[in-house]
């Protein structure tokens, strides 16, 4: 099951431009959540900066696993847009180490998706962000048929 | 941060904010841009289709959207403040109002209330006029730079 899940997820991420471009990458996936990092990379430092924090990419980061875990809170798969997004930063996060965001969907009704994350870098259990997001359903047979595809991964469309 | 005060000042006197924002990484690979008139600065983000978040329609990604309003707070916070310093961000919160589709983006940056250390933004971006926004945000900004959030 996570297996799928985790295919899912990665088919996903890999459909969006600017994921590809930040070199994102699904770690982790489950039934209960979803861990996204996003790498060292030259693009985002800076020479005369430590942090990503005025960069705001951690806010990229947290949008994208965040969205990234209502895939395996719904049993068919819907592409759904963001509401709300709230972030609260505990401490500035360093560009030498990769960022982690580890998010799950802890609740679903018919029309709405709650979802939260935690941002961390070496340390999980001191993370660098809490966050809060809210997804709106588009609800049965409104999302693209094609991309729903791709993102199942059906025969024939990858 | 004596560069950051020179290139402010230099940005100021020229009109060209450019290397101002070239300062943050992310801000070029966004593409941001940013133009003054007369008080207001606005800030821009170019059509591009790297920033694509959902292809179906399609539509910038949502993260993306919302880290172009951190950096316009950022930014505007930066060029005001007497002692330009690059403000360190408490929190922030967006509210999605419309799919920001695929073309230039705009934003500006209100500060609410601007206290000794922290300060009180609010952000509005939009695509063809400003009356419909594509998304709302507000955040704090610490402005003291010499305290510490850890």
């Amino acid at each position: 099951m996570s297996e799928k899940i985790l295919g899912k997820c990665r088919r996903f991420l890999g459909s969006l431009a600017h994921m590809r471009k930040l070199q994102m990458q699904v770690i982790k996936a489950d039934e209960k959540s979803v861990t996204v990092v996003l790498p060292v990379q030259d693009q985002l430092l800076s020479p005369e900066l430590d942090t990503y924090m005025h960069g705001g990419v951690l806010t990229t980061l947290v949008d994208t696993a965040t969205s990234l875990s209502t895939i395996p809170a719904l049993k068919e798969y819907e592409l759904c847009p963001t509401l709300d997004l709230r972030i609260d930063h505990m401490s500035a996060p360093v560009t030498s180490q990769p960022m982690y965001a580890h998010a799950e969907c802890y609740r679903v009704t018919r029309n709405v998706l709650f979802t939260r994350a935690t941002v961390y870098q070496e340390n999980p259990s001191k993370p660098v962000a809490y966050a809060i997001s809210t997804f709106m359903r588009p609800g049965a047979g409104n999302t693209d048929l094609a991309f729903k595809a791709l993102v199942d991964g059906v025969e024939g469309t990858i | 941060m004596e560069l950051l005060q020179k290139r402010v000042n230099q940005a100021h006197a020229s009109g060209d904010y450019q290397p101002v924002i070239d300062l943050i990484p992310y801000a070029g690979v966004l593409g941001v841009q940013c133009e003054r008139f007369g008080e207001e600065m606005i800030f821009r983000l170019p059509r591009n289709l790297d920033n694509i978040g959902n292809p179906t329609i399609p539509a910038i990604h949502g993260g993306v959207i919302a880290s172009f309003m951190e950096l316009t707070a950022a930014f505007q916070l930066t060029l005001q403040l007497e002692h330009p310093a690059l403000p360190k961000i408490i929190d922030f919160s967006v509210d999605y109002m419309r799919a920001g589709l695929e073309r230039d983006t705009f934003a500006m940056c209100t500060v609410e209330r601007q206290g000794r250390r922290v300060a009180n933004c609010s952000i509005i971006a939009w695509q063809e006029r400003k009356s419909q926004p594509i998304a709302s945000a507000r955040g704090h900004f610490l402005l003291d730079s010499f305290s510490s959030l850890t």
